[in-house]
Protein backbone atom coordinates (compact mmCIF):
# COMPACT_ATOMS: atom_id res chain seq x y z
CA UNK A 1 0.00 0.00 0.00
CA UNK A 2 2.60 2.48 0.36
CA UNK A 3 4.14 1.79 -2.46
CA UNK A 4 0.74 2.82 -4.42
CA UNK A 5 0.32 5.95 -2.23
CA UNK A 6 3.82 7.12 -3.34
CA UNK A 7 2.80 6.13 -7.38
CA UNK A 8 0.05 8.20 -7.01
CA UNK A 9 2.19 11.54 -5.28
CA UNK A 10 4.44 10.89 -8.04
CA UNK A 11 1.93 11.18 -10.97
CA UNK A 12 0.28 13.93 -9.26
CA UNK A 13 3.85 16.03 -9.15
CA UNK A 14 4.45 14.67 -12.77
CA UNK A 15 0.95 16.42 -13.86
CA UNK A 16 1.14 19.39 -11.60
CA UNK A 17 5.08 20.06 -13.50
CA UNK A 18 3.19 19.49 -16.69
CA UNK A 19 0.60 21.82 -15.88
CA UNK A 20 2.84 24.82 -14.61
CA UNK A 21 5.47 24.48 -17.23
CA UNK A 22 2.40 24.91 -19.76
CA UNK A 23 1.07 27.89 -17.97
CA UNK A 24 4.71 29.65 -17.72
CA UNK A 25 4.84 28.95 -21.61
CA UNK A 26 1.66 30.21 -22.08
CA UNK A 27 2.51 33.69 -19.87
CA UNK A 28 5.36 34.30 -22.04
CA UNK A 29 3.79 36.54 -24.61
CA UNK A 30 1.37 39.54 -22.95
CA UNK A 31 0.45 41.07 -26.17
CA UNK A 32 0.61 38.86 -29.25
CA UNK A 33 3.25 40.44 -31.95
CA UNK A 34 0.67 40.41 -34.61
CA UNK A 35 -1.41 42.80 -33.36
CA UNK A 36 1.59 44.89 -32.94
CA UNK A 37 2.28 44.65 -36.47
CA UNK A 38 -0.73 44.94 -37.76
CA UNK A 39 -1.24 48.47 -36.05
CA UNK A 40 2.33 49.56 -37.05
CA UNK A 41 1.35 48.89 -40.70
CA UNK A 42 -1.89 50.69 -40.04
CA UNK A 43 0.49 53.19 -39.02
CA UNK A 44 2.49 53.10 -42.24
CA UNK A 45 -0.70 53.09 -44.33
CA UNK A 46 -1.97 56.64 -42.67
CA UNK A 47 1.54 58.05 -42.94
CA UNK A 48 1.86 57.08 -47.00
CA UNK A 49 -1.70 58.30 -46.96
CA UNK A 50 -0.19 61.98 -45.51
CA UNK A 51 -2.74 62.13 -43.01
CA UNK A 52 -0.78 64.02 -40.60
CA UNK A 53 -1.07 66.99 -43.23
CA UNK A 54 -4.31 66.01 -44.94
CA UNK A 55 -6.10 65.13 -41.84
CA UNK A 56 -4.49 65.83 -38.87
CA UNK A 57 -7.37 65.25 -36.56
CA UNK A 58 -7.77 62.34 -37.50
CA UNK A 59 -4.11 60.84 -37.09
CA UNK A 60 -3.40 62.96 -33.83
CA UNK A 61 -6.49 60.60 -32.74
CA UNK A 62 -4.67 57.82 -33.89
CA UNK A 63 -1.01 58.78 -32.79
CA UNK A 64 -2.14 59.16 -29.38
CA UNK A 65 -3.80 56.08 -28.52
CA UNK A 66 -1.26 54.35 -30.46
CA UNK A 67 1.61 55.98 -28.19
CA UNK A 68 -0.17 55.64 -25.03
CA UNK A 69 -0.76 51.66 -25.85
CA UNK A 70 2.89 51.38 -26.96
CA UNK A 71 4.41 52.64 -23.42
CA UNK A 72 2.29 50.25 -22.13
CA UNK A 73 3.57 47.46 -24.39
CA UNK A 74 7.11 48.13 -23.48
CA UNK A 75 6.17 48.31 -19.94
CA UNK A 76 4.27 45.49 -19.94
CA UNK A 77 7.07 43.21 -22.03
CA UNK A 78 8.60 41.57 -18.62
CA UNK A 79 5.21 41.06 -17.57
CA UNK A 80 3.85 37.58 -16.76
CA UNK A 81 0.46 36.82 -17.19
CA UNK A 82 -1.74 33.66 -17.15
CA UNK A 83 -3.52 32.42 -19.68
CA UNK A 84 -7.20 33.00 -17.92
CA UNK A 85 -6.09 36.59 -16.68
CA UNK A 86 -7.97 38.88 -19.06
CA UNK A 87 -5.63 41.27 -21.70
CA UNK A 88 -6.92 45.01 -22.05
CA UNK A 89 -4.01 45.61 -23.35
CA UNK A 90 -4.10 43.14 -26.04
CA UNK A 91 -8.01 44.33 -26.45
CA UNK A 92 -7.31 47.84 -26.71
CA UNK A 93 -4.75 47.29 -29.42
CA UNK A 94 -7.19 45.19 -31.60
CA UNK A 95 -9.45 47.82 -31.09
CA UNK A 96 -7.17 50.66 -32.33
CA UNK A 97 -6.32 48.04 -35.48
CA UNK A 98 -10.27 48.09 -35.76
CA UNK A 99 -10.50 51.91 -35.26
CA UNK A 100 -7.06 52.47 -37.47
CA UNK A 101 -8.56 50.42 -40.28
CA UNK A 102 -11.57 52.13 -40.47
CA UNK A 103 -9.35 55.48 -40.42
CA UNK A 104 -7.26 54.20 -43.31
CA UNK A 105 -10.37 53.16 -45.36
CA UNK A 106 -12.09 56.34 -44.89
CA UNK A 107 -9.32 58.48 -45.62
CA UNK A 108 -8.12 56.56 -49.11
CA UNK A 109 -12.20 57.25 -50.25
CA UNK A 110 -12.05 60.65 -49.17
CA UNK A 111 -8.28 61.36 -50.59
CA UNK A 112 -9.67 59.73 -53.58
CA UNK A 113 -12.61 61.77 -53.90
CA UNK A 114 -10.48 64.91 -53.47
CA UNK A 115 -8.04 64.08 -55.92
CA UNK A 116 -11.20 63.15 -58.45
CA UNK A 117 -12.38 66.96 -57.88
CA UNK A 118 -9.16 68.39 -57.94
CA UNK A 119 -8.52 66.68 -61.26
CA UNK A 120 -12.11 67.59 -62.61
CA UNK A 121 -11.66 71.00 -61.32
CA UNK A 122 -8.45 71.59 -63.43
CA UNK A 123 -9.65 70.26 -66.20
CA UNK A 124 -12.99 72.34 -66.24
CA UNK A 125 -11.29 75.26 -65.61
CA UNK A 126 -8.46 74.68 -68.08
CA UNK A 127 -11.21 74.36 -71.10
CA UNK A 128 -13.19 77.57 -69.88
CA UNK A 129 -9.34 79.32 -70.02
CA UNK A 130 -8.60 77.96 -73.34
CA UNK A 131 -12.18 78.85 -74.75
CA UNK A 132 -12.39 82.27 -73.42
CA UNK A 133 -8.26 82.75 -74.90
CA UNK A 134 -9.68 81.74 -78.13
CA UNK A 135 -12.83 84.01 -77.84
CA UNK A 136 -10.70 87.01 -76.74
CA UNK A 137 -8.68 86.77 -79.61
CA UNK A 138 -11.18 86.28 -81.92
CA UNK A 139 -12.68 89.33 -81.13
CA UNK A 140 -8.92 90.95 -80.39
CA UNK A 141 -9.97 92.20 -76.74
CA UNK A 142 -7.21 90.90 -75.10
CA UNK A 143 -5.51 94.48 -73.82
CA UNK A 144 -8.67 94.72 -71.95
CA UNK A 145 -7.92 92.41 -69.64
CA UNK A 146 -4.41 93.57 -68.61
CA UNK A 147 -2.70 90.55 -66.17
CA UNK A 148 -5.59 89.17 -65.59
CA UNK A 149 -5.19 86.10 -68.30
CA UNK A 150 -1.32 85.94 -67.13
CA UNK A 151 -2.77 85.36 -63.82
CA UNK A 152 -4.91 83.16 -64.45
CA UNK A 153 -2.57 80.88 -66.77
CA UNK A 154 -0.13 80.79 -63.83
CA UNK A 155 -3.12 79.97 -61.36
CA UNK A 156 -3.80 76.75 -63.24
CA UNK A 157 0.21 76.23 -63.52
CA UNK A 158 0.08 76.28 -59.96
CA UNK A 159 -2.89 73.98 -59.75
CA UNK A 160 -0.91 71.44 -61.73
CA UNK A 161 2.14 71.07 -60.04
CA UNK A 162 -0.43 71.07 -56.62
CA UNK A 163 -2.10 67.95 -58.06
CA UNK A 164 1.06 66.25 -58.70
CA UNK A 165 2.37 66.72 -55.40
CA UNK A 166 -0.74 65.29 -54.12
CA UNK A 167 -1.81 68.28 -52.45
CA UNK A 168 -5.26 67.98 -53.52
CA UNK A 169 -6.79 70.65 -51.67
CA UNK A 170 -4.68 73.42 -53.00
CA UNK A 171 -4.74 72.27 -56.65
CA UNK A 172 -8.67 72.45 -55.54
CA UNK A 173 -7.61 75.86 -54.51
CA UNK A 174 -6.26 77.41 -56.94
CA UNK A 175 -7.96 76.26 -59.32
CA UNK A 176 -10.96 77.93 -57.76
CA UNK A 177 -9.19 81.13 -57.98
CA UNK A 178 -8.99 80.63 -61.54
CA UNK A 179 -12.32 80.30 -62.15
CA UNK A 180 -12.94 83.66 -60.61
CA UNK A 181 -10.24 85.25 -62.48
CA UNK A 182 -12.09 83.95 -65.54
CA UNK A 183 -15.02 85.19 -64.20
CA UNK A 184 -13.68 88.64 -63.59
CA UNK A 185 -12.35 88.68 -67.44
CA UNK A 186 -15.59 88.14 -68.36
CA UNK A 187 -17.18 91.13 -66.04
CA UNK A 188 -14.77 93.16 -67.27
CA UNK A 189 -14.99 92.62 -70.87
CA UNK A 190 -19.16 92.66 -70.37
CA UNK A 191 -18.37 96.12 -68.61
CA UNK A 192 -16.13 97.47 -71.64
CA UNK A 193 -17.19 96.11 -74.41
CA UNK A 194 -20.64 95.99 -73.37
CA UNK A 195 -22.11 98.90 -75.82
CA UNK A 196 -22.02 96.19 -78.82
CA UNK A 197 -24.75 94.20 -77.36
CA UNK A 198 -26.53 97.46 -76.80
CA UNK A 199 -29.72 98.15 -78.28
CA UNK A 200 -29.80 101.66 -78.50
CA UNK A 201 -26.06 101.88 -79.12
CA UNK A 202 -26.51 99.48 -82.32
CA UNK A 203 -29.19 101.75 -83.60
CA UNK A 204 -27.12 104.67 -83.31
CA UNK A 205 -24.67 102.95 -84.71
CA UNK A 206 -27.45 101.50 -87.95
CA UNK A 207 -28.75 105.23 -87.87
CA UNK A 208 -25.14 106.85 -88.89
CA UNK A 209 -24.39 104.16 -91.24
CA UNK A 210 -27.86 105.11 -92.62
CA UNK A 211 -27.16 108.57 -92.78
CA UNK A 212 -23.65 108.31 -94.91
CA UNK A 213 -25.71 105.79 -97.27
CA UNK A 214 -28.06 108.27 -97.98
CA UNK A 215 -25.57 110.96 -97.91
CA UNK A 216 -24.31 108.75 -100.89
CA UNK A 217 -27.03 108.29 -102.40
CA UNK A 218 -28.02 112.41 -102.10
CA UNK A 219 -24.58 113.94 -103.53
CA UNK A 220 -24.45 111.12 -105.65
CA UNK A 221 -20.73 110.27 -104.55
CA UNK A 222 -18.63 107.59 -102.94
CA UNK A 223 -18.44 107.13 -99.05
CA UNK A 224 -16.93 104.15 -96.53
CA UNK A 225 -18.64 102.48 -93.40
CA UNK A 226 -16.57 100.47 -91.09
CA UNK A 227 -17.60 98.03 -88.81
CA UNK A 228 -15.29 97.22 -86.21
CA UNK A 229 -16.98 94.53 -84.84
CA UNK A 230 -17.15 92.97 -88.57
CA UNK A 231 -14.00 94.12 -89.16
CA UNK A 232 -15.54 95.12 -92.91
CA UNK A 233 -15.02 98.61 -94.72
CA UNK A 234 -17.85 99.12 -97.42
CA UNK A 235 -17.58 101.22 -100.09
CA UNK A 236 -20.97 102.82 -101.27
CA UNK A 237 -21.32 104.77 -104.95
CA UNK A 238 -24.64 106.43 -105.14
CA UNK A 239 -26.12 104.88 -102.23
CA UNK A 240 -25.07 101.52 -103.41
CA UNK A 241 -22.84 98.95 -102.30
CA UNK A 242 -19.48 98.79 -104.24
CA UNK A 243 -17.59 96.28 -102.33
CA UNK A 244 -16.67 95.00 -98.92
CA UNK A 245 -13.28 93.61 -98.08
CA UNK A 246 -11.89 92.73 -94.89
CA UNK A 247 -9.60 95.31 -92.85
CA UNK A 248 -7.53 95.16 -89.59
CA UNK A 249 -7.69 97.61 -86.60
CA UNK A 250 -5.48 98.86 -83.89
CA UNK A 251 -4.16 96.66 -81.42
CA UNK A 252 -6.57 97.53 -78.89
CA UNK A 253 -9.32 98.19 -81.73
CA UNK A 254 -12.15 97.06 -80.45
CA UNK A 255 -12.48 99.63 -77.55
CA UNK A 256 -13.47 103.33 -77.92
CA UNK A 257 -10.46 105.67 -78.82
CA UNK A 258 -9.80 108.09 -76.09
CA UNK A 259 -5.98 109.47 -76.12
CA UNK A 260 -3.04 109.30 -77.97
CA UNK A 261 -1.24 105.67 -77.70
CA UNK A 262 -4.15 103.95 -76.65
CA UNK A 263 -4.29 101.38 -79.80
CA UNK A 264 -7.97 102.18 -80.04
CA UNK A 265 -9.63 102.36 -83.46
CA UNK A 266 -11.89 105.70 -83.43
CA UNK A 267 -15.73 105.63 -83.90
CA UNK A 268 -17.60 108.32 -85.20
CA UNK A 269 -18.06 110.12 -88.54
CA UNK A 270 -15.09 111.44 -90.31
CA UNK A 271 -14.09 112.51 -93.44
CA UNK A 272 -10.78 112.23 -95.93
CA UNK A 273 -8.30 115.21 -95.23
CA UNK A 274 -5.98 113.79 -97.42
CA UNK A 275 -4.83 111.36 -99.56
CA UNK A 276 -1.23 109.81 -99.84
CA UNK A 277 0.38 108.19 -102.64
CA UNK A 278 2.80 106.10 -103.99
CA UNK A 279 6.36 107.11 -101.99
CA UNK A 280 4.16 110.01 -99.68
CA UNK A 281 3.05 107.02 -96.86
CA UNK A 282 5.26 104.19 -95.71
CA UNK A 283 1.57 102.23 -95.57
CA UNK A 284 1.87 101.68 -99.15
CA UNK A 285 -1.43 104.09 -99.46
CA UNK A 286 -3.17 106.36 -97.31
CA UNK A 287 -6.51 108.33 -96.44
CA UNK A 288 -5.72 110.25 -93.77
CA UNK A 289 -9.06 110.64 -91.73
CA UNK A 290 -9.91 114.05 -90.34
CA UNK A 291 -9.37 112.53 -86.40
CA UNK A 292 -10.33 114.29 -83.65
CA UNK A 293 -13.58 115.18 -84.85
CA UNK A 294 -15.65 118.24 -82.86
CA UNK A 295 -17.28 114.89 -80.91
CA UNK A 296 -13.77 113.10 -80.12
CA UNK A 297 -12.96 116.41 -78.65
CA UNK A 298 -16.19 117.26 -76.51
CA UNK A 299 -15.43 113.32 -75.32
CA UNK A 300 -11.54 113.57 -74.63
CA UNK A 301 -12.42 117.41 -72.54
CA UNK A 302 -14.56 115.50 -70.54
CA UNK A 303 -12.69 112.29 -69.62
CA UNK A 304 -9.60 114.86 -68.56
CA UNK A 305 -11.96 116.78 -66.55
CA UNK A 306 -13.75 113.57 -64.70
CA UNK A 307 -9.88 111.97 -64.39
CA UNK A 308 -10.46 109.23 -66.72
CA UNK A 309 -7.27 110.30 -68.65
CA UNK A 310 -4.19 112.02 -67.30
CA UNK A 311 -4.18 115.80 -68.21
CA UNK A 312 -0.79 115.60 -69.95
CA UNK A 313 -2.08 112.74 -72.33
CA UNK A 314 -2.72 114.23 -75.80
CA UNK A 315 -5.59 113.17 -77.36
CA UNK A 316 -3.85 111.40 -80.74
CA UNK A 317 -4.19 112.27 -84.82
CA UNK A 318 -3.01 110.38 -87.82
CA UNK A 319 -5.50 108.03 -88.38
CA UNK A 320 -5.58 106.68 -91.66
CA UNK A 321 -6.63 103.94 -93.50
CA UNK A 322 -3.69 102.53 -95.21
CA UNK A 323 -2.08 99.62 -96.92
CA UNK A 324 0.31 97.02 -95.23
CA UNK A 325 4.08 98.11 -94.91
CA UNK A 326 4.86 94.29 -93.31
CA UNK A 327 2.77 91.71 -94.72
CA UNK A 328 3.25 89.63 -91.91
CA UNK A 329 1.59 92.84 -89.42
CA UNK A 330 -0.93 91.94 -87.70
CA UNK A 331 -2.32 94.82 -86.25
CA UNK A 332 -2.05 98.98 -86.08
CA UNK A 333 -1.61 101.24 -83.71
CA UNK A 334 -5.26 102.51 -84.07
CA UNK A 335 -6.10 102.98 -87.87
CA UNK A 336 -7.84 100.79 -90.29
CA UNK A 337 -5.32 98.66 -92.60
CA UNK A 338 -6.72 96.71 -95.57
CA UNK A 339 -4.47 94.39 -97.63
CA UNK A 340 -2.44 95.95 -100.41
CA UNK A 341 -4.20 95.54 -103.46
CA UNK A 342 -7.61 96.47 -101.91
CA UNK A 343 -6.19 99.21 -100.96
CA UNK A 344 -4.72 99.78 -104.06
CA UNK A 345 -8.72 99.42 -105.51
CA UNK A 346 -10.10 101.67 -102.55
CA UNK A 347 -7.75 104.32 -103.08
CA UNK A 348 -8.51 105.35 -106.38
CA UNK A 349 -12.27 105.49 -105.79
CA UNK A 350 -12.09 108.06 -103.56
CA UNK A 351 -11.52 111.30 -103.00
CA UNK A 352 -10.53 113.95 -100.31
CA UNK A 353 -13.86 115.00 -98.51
CA UNK A 354 -15.11 111.42 -98.87
CA UNK A 355 -16.93 110.47 -95.58
CA UNK A 356 -15.80 107.72 -93.52
CA UNK A 357 -18.45 106.91 -90.78
CA UNK A 358 -16.68 104.24 -88.16
CA UNK A 359 -19.12 101.81 -86.39
CA UNK A 360 -18.79 99.17 -83.44
CA UNK A 361 -21.13 96.75 -85.10
CA UNK A 362 -23.87 97.52 -87.30
CA UNK A 363 -26.31 94.13 -85.91
CA UNK A 364 -27.60 92.92 -82.68
CA UNK A 365 -25.67 89.57 -83.49
CA UNK A 366 -22.33 91.02 -84.33
CA UNK A 367 -19.22 88.80 -82.81
CA UNK A 368 -18.68 90.85 -79.95
CA UNK A 369 -22.12 90.87 -78.54
CA UNK A 370 -21.74 86.76 -79.17
CA UNK A 371 -18.74 85.71 -77.49
CA UNK A 372 -19.75 88.23 -74.69
CA UNK A 373 -23.09 86.26 -74.12
CA UNK A 374 -20.79 82.89 -74.41
CA UNK A 375 -18.84 84.22 -71.88
CA UNK A 376 -21.56 85.13 -69.69
CA UNK A 377 -23.83 82.06 -69.76
CA UNK A 378 -20.02 80.60 -68.76
CA UNK A 379 -20.08 82.82 -65.73
CA UNK A 380 -23.32 81.69 -64.67
CA UNK A 381 -21.86 77.72 -64.93
CA UNK A 382 -18.84 78.81 -62.53
CA UNK B 1 1.90 45.61 22.33
CA UNK B 2 4.68 47.59 19.53
CA UNK B 3 7.15 49.95 21.36
CA UNK B 4 8.15 52.88 19.78
CA UNK B 5 11.62 51.30 18.95
CA UNK B 6 10.02 48.50 17.12
CA UNK B 7 7.80 51.00 15.15
CA UNK B 8 10.37 53.48 13.89
CA UNK B 9 12.36 51.50 11.66
CA UNK B 10 8.89 51.03 10.13
CA UNK B 11 8.29 54.59 9.72
CA UNK B 12 11.52 55.60 8.63
CA UNK B 13 11.09 52.78 5.66
CA UNK B 14 7.91 54.53 4.56
CA UNK B 15 8.79 57.71 5.07
CA UNK B 16 11.75 57.13 2.51
CA UNK B 17 9.31 55.26 0.39
CA UNK B 18 7.57 58.46 0.11
CA UNK B 19 10.31 60.69 -0.25
CA UNK B 20 11.44 58.74 -3.33
CA UNK B 21 8.19 58.88 -5.64
CA UNK B 22 8.51 62.08 -6.10
CA UNK B 23 7.09 63.13 -9.96
CA UNK B 24 10.42 63.98 -12.41
CA UNK B 25 9.29 67.27 -12.75
CA UNK B 26 12.71 68.25 -14.14
CA UNK B 27 12.29 65.96 -17.01
CA UNK B 28 8.69 66.36 -17.76
CA UNK B 29 9.80 69.96 -18.36
CA UNK B 30 12.41 69.28 -20.24
CA UNK B 31 10.47 67.19 -22.67
CA UNK B 32 7.80 69.67 -22.94
CA UNK B 33 10.37 72.33 -23.76
CA UNK B 34 11.68 69.96 -26.28
CA UNK B 35 8.35 69.07 -27.98
CA UNK B 36 7.53 73.02 -28.41
CA UNK B 37 10.89 73.49 -29.84
CA UNK B 38 10.22 71.33 -32.19
CA UNK B 39 6.81 72.57 -32.82
CA UNK B 40 8.71 76.45 -33.37
CA UNK B 41 11.13 74.94 -35.90
CA UNK B 42 7.90 73.64 -38.02
CA UNK B 43 7.43 69.89 -37.23
CA UNK B 44 4.11 69.97 -37.35
CA UNK B 45 4.15 70.92 -41.03
CA UNK B 46 7.34 69.66 -42.54
CA UNK B 47 7.61 66.20 -40.42
CA UNK B 48 3.52 66.08 -39.29
CA UNK B 49 3.38 62.24 -38.92
CA UNK B 50 6.47 61.93 -36.57
CA UNK B 51 5.40 65.25 -34.00
CA UNK B 52 1.93 64.05 -33.48
CA UNK B 53 3.42 60.91 -32.41
CA UNK B 54 5.47 62.89 -29.97
CA UNK B 55 2.31 64.35 -28.97
CA UNK B 56 0.88 61.32 -28.44
CA UNK B 57 3.59 60.68 -26.26
CA UNK B 58 3.58 63.51 -24.78
CA UNK B 59 -0.40 63.10 -24.22
CA UNK B 60 0.44 59.69 -22.44
CA UNK B 61 3.35 61.00 -20.46
CA UNK B 62 0.57 63.23 -18.37
CA UNK B 63 -1.74 60.32 -18.15
CA UNK B 64 0.19 58.15 -16.26
CA UNK B 65 1.81 60.77 -14.43
CA UNK B 66 -1.85 61.66 -13.41
CA UNK B 67 -2.84 58.17 -12.69
CA UNK B 68 0.23 58.17 -10.27
CA UNK B 69 -0.44 61.24 -8.56
CA UNK B 70 -4.17 59.61 -8.02
CA UNK B 71 -2.32 56.47 -6.10
CA UNK B 72 -1.54 56.78 -2.46
CA UNK B 73 2.31 58.20 -1.95
CA UNK B 74 3.39 54.56 -0.81
CA UNK B 75 2.42 53.17 -4.14
CA UNK B 76 3.25 55.94 -6.47
CA UNK B 77 6.02 54.74 -9.40
CA UNK B 78 6.95 57.58 -11.31
CA UNK B 79 9.47 55.22 -13.60
CA UNK B 80 7.10 55.21 -16.61
CA UNK B 81 6.97 58.51 -16.43
CA UNK B 82 10.42 59.42 -16.97
CA UNK B 83 11.23 56.97 -19.39
CA UNK B 84 8.35 58.53 -21.74
CA UNK B 85 9.69 62.15 -20.56
CA UNK B 86 13.20 60.43 -22.02
CA UNK B 87 11.57 59.41 -25.21
CA UNK B 88 9.55 62.16 -25.97
CA UNK B 89 12.29 64.61 -25.30
CA UNK B 90 14.79 62.31 -27.32
CA UNK B 91 12.16 61.89 -30.63
CA UNK B 92 11.38 65.49 -30.00
CA UNK B 93 15.30 66.83 -30.23
CA UNK B 94 15.62 64.76 -33.57
CA UNK B 95 12.11 65.81 -34.96
CA UNK B 96 13.57 69.44 -34.66
CA UNK B 97 16.63 68.46 -36.44
CA UNK B 98 14.60 66.87 -39.60
CA UNK B 99 12.36 69.45 -39.55
CA UNK B 100 14.83 72.24 -39.53
CA UNK B 101 16.54 70.75 -42.14
CA UNK B 102 13.96 70.23 -44.60
CA UNK B 103 12.45 73.54 -43.91
CA UNK B 104 15.93 74.51 -44.72
CA UNK B 105 16.09 72.12 -47.83
CA UNK B 106 12.72 73.53 -49.16
CA UNK B 107 13.60 77.01 -48.50
CA UNK B 108 16.75 76.60 -50.51
CA UNK B 109 14.08 75.02 -53.29
CA UNK B 110 11.92 77.65 -53.41
CA UNK B 111 14.78 80.60 -53.43
CA UNK B 112 16.54 78.89 -56.08
CA UNK B 113 13.15 78.64 -58.25
CA UNK B 114 12.74 82.28 -57.46
CA UNK B 115 15.98 83.48 -58.89
CA UNK B 116 15.21 80.81 -62.33
CA UNK B 117 11.63 82.66 -62.12
CA UNK B 118 13.54 86.60 -61.91
CA UNK B 119 16.27 85.65 -64.69
CA UNK B 120 13.09 84.65 -66.99
CA UNK B 121 11.36 87.33 -66.25
CA UNK B 122 14.22 90.09 -66.97
CA UNK B 123 15.06 87.83 -70.34
CA UNK B 124 12.07 88.59 -71.50
CA UNK B 125 11.27 92.59 -70.63
CA UNK B 126 14.67 92.36 -72.47
CA UNK B 127 13.32 90.71 -74.76
CA UNK B 128 10.37 93.28 -75.04
CA UNK B 129 12.25 96.60 -75.01
CA UNK B 130 14.61 95.41 -78.09
CA UNK B 131 10.98 95.45 -80.06
CA UNK B 132 10.67 98.44 -82.44
CA UNK B 133 8.84 101.21 -81.60
CA UNK B 134 6.21 102.62 -83.70
CA UNK B 135 4.06 101.29 -86.11
CA UNK B 136 5.74 97.75 -85.87
CA UNK B 137 5.81 97.90 -81.88
CA UNK B 138 1.65 96.85 -81.99
CA UNK B 139 2.62 93.25 -83.24
CA UNK B 140 3.89 93.04 -79.07
CA UNK B 141 1.83 95.10 -77.20
CA UNK B 142 -0.09 92.29 -76.16
CA UNK B 143 2.85 90.32 -75.11
CA UNK B 144 4.13 93.38 -73.36
CA UNK B 145 1.24 93.14 -71.08
CA UNK B 146 1.58 89.37 -70.49
CA UNK B 147 5.87 90.16 -69.67
CA UNK B 148 3.98 93.12 -67.20
CA UNK B 149 2.02 90.60 -65.47
CA UNK B 150 4.96 87.87 -65.35
CA UNK B 151 7.06 90.78 -63.44
CA UNK B 152 4.21 91.80 -61.27
CA UNK B 153 3.47 87.99 -59.99
CA UNK B 154 7.41 87.91 -59.17
CA UNK B 155 5.94 89.62 -55.97
CA UNK B 156 3.52 86.60 -54.78
CA UNK B 157 6.55 84.29 -55.32
CA UNK B 158 8.28 86.89 -52.33
CA UNK B 159 5.00 87.46 -50.05
CA UNK B 160 4.96 83.49 -49.94
CA UNK B 161 8.51 82.83 -49.09
CA UNK B 162 8.27 85.78 -46.40
CA UNK B 163 5.31 83.79 -45.06
CA UNK B 164 7.01 80.44 -44.97
CA UNK B 165 5.25 79.01 -47.50
CA UNK B 166 7.52 77.44 -49.79
CA UNK B 167 5.73 75.34 -51.21
CA UNK B 168 3.76 77.85 -52.64
CA UNK B 169 6.28 79.77 -53.38
CA UNK B 170 7.95 77.13 -55.40
CA UNK B 171 5.19 76.12 -57.88
CA UNK B 172 4.29 79.77 -57.85
CA UNK B 173 7.70 80.43 -59.57
CA UNK B 174 7.80 77.87 -61.40
CA UNK B 175 4.73 78.32 -63.42
CA UNK B 176 6.03 82.04 -63.65
CA UNK B 177 9.02 80.67 -65.02
CA UNK B 178 7.25 78.57 -67.52
CA UNK B 179 4.87 80.81 -68.58
CA UNK B 180 7.94 83.42 -68.91
CA UNK B 181 9.77 81.31 -71.69
CA UNK B 182 6.26 81.03 -73.35
CA UNK B 183 6.29 85.16 -73.94
CA UNK B 184 9.54 84.99 -74.65
CA UNK B 185 9.21 82.34 -77.76
CA UNK B 186 6.00 84.45 -78.44
CA UNK B 187 8.37 87.93 -78.62
CA UNK B 188 10.73 86.03 -80.58
CA UNK B 189 8.30 84.51 -83.24
CA UNK B 190 6.40 88.06 -83.61
CA UNK B 191 9.78 90.08 -83.76
CA UNK B 192 10.64 87.61 -86.77
CA UNK B 193 7.30 88.56 -88.19
CA UNK B 194 8.12 91.78 -88.39
CA UNK B 195 11.56 91.69 -89.71
CA UNK B 196 14.89 93.44 -89.17
CA UNK B 197 13.64 96.45 -91.09
CA UNK B 198 14.63 99.56 -89.04
CA UNK B 199 12.52 101.01 -86.15
CA UNK B 200 9.80 103.47 -87.60
CA UNK B 201 9.39 106.72 -85.91
CA UNK B 202 6.95 106.95 -83.05
CA UNK B 203 3.71 108.81 -84.90
CA UNK B 204 0.33 110.15 -83.40
CA UNK B 205 -2.30 107.83 -83.34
Amino acid sequence: MPGHGSRITSVFLWWGALVLTGSLIGCVEAVPQDVIEAVENIDRDLMELRAAEFSPNDYAQFAHQWMALKSRVQADEDLIRWPWESNDLEVALRRLQEEGSRTVARLTKERESLRRSAESKIAHVEDRFRMMTAQVSAIDSRLVLGQKPVEADLLIKQAHAFYEQGEYDRSLDASERAAQNLAMQAALLSNELGRYGNRDRISRWQQMAKDTITWSRMHRTSAIVVSKADRMLTLYRNGQKVLSYPVRLGFNGIREKRHQGDGATPEGRYRISGKRGEGQTRFYRALVLDYPNEEDRRRYRIDQRTGQIPASQAIGGQIEIHGVENELMAQTLGCVMLDNPQMALLFDRVDKGTPVTIVGALHEQNSVALTLAMLGIQREET
Amino acid sequence: MYTRSTLLPVICALLMLTACAKPPTEQIAAAEKAVAEAQQSGAATYVADEYAKIEGTLAALKKEMSDQDGKLALFRDYGKVEQLAATAKGEAERVKAEATKKKEEMKAAALQAQQVAQEAVTATLALVAKAPTGKDRAAVESIKADAEALKASLNQVQEAIDAADYSAAQTKAKAIHEKSQAVSGEIEAALSKIGKGKPSAAKKK
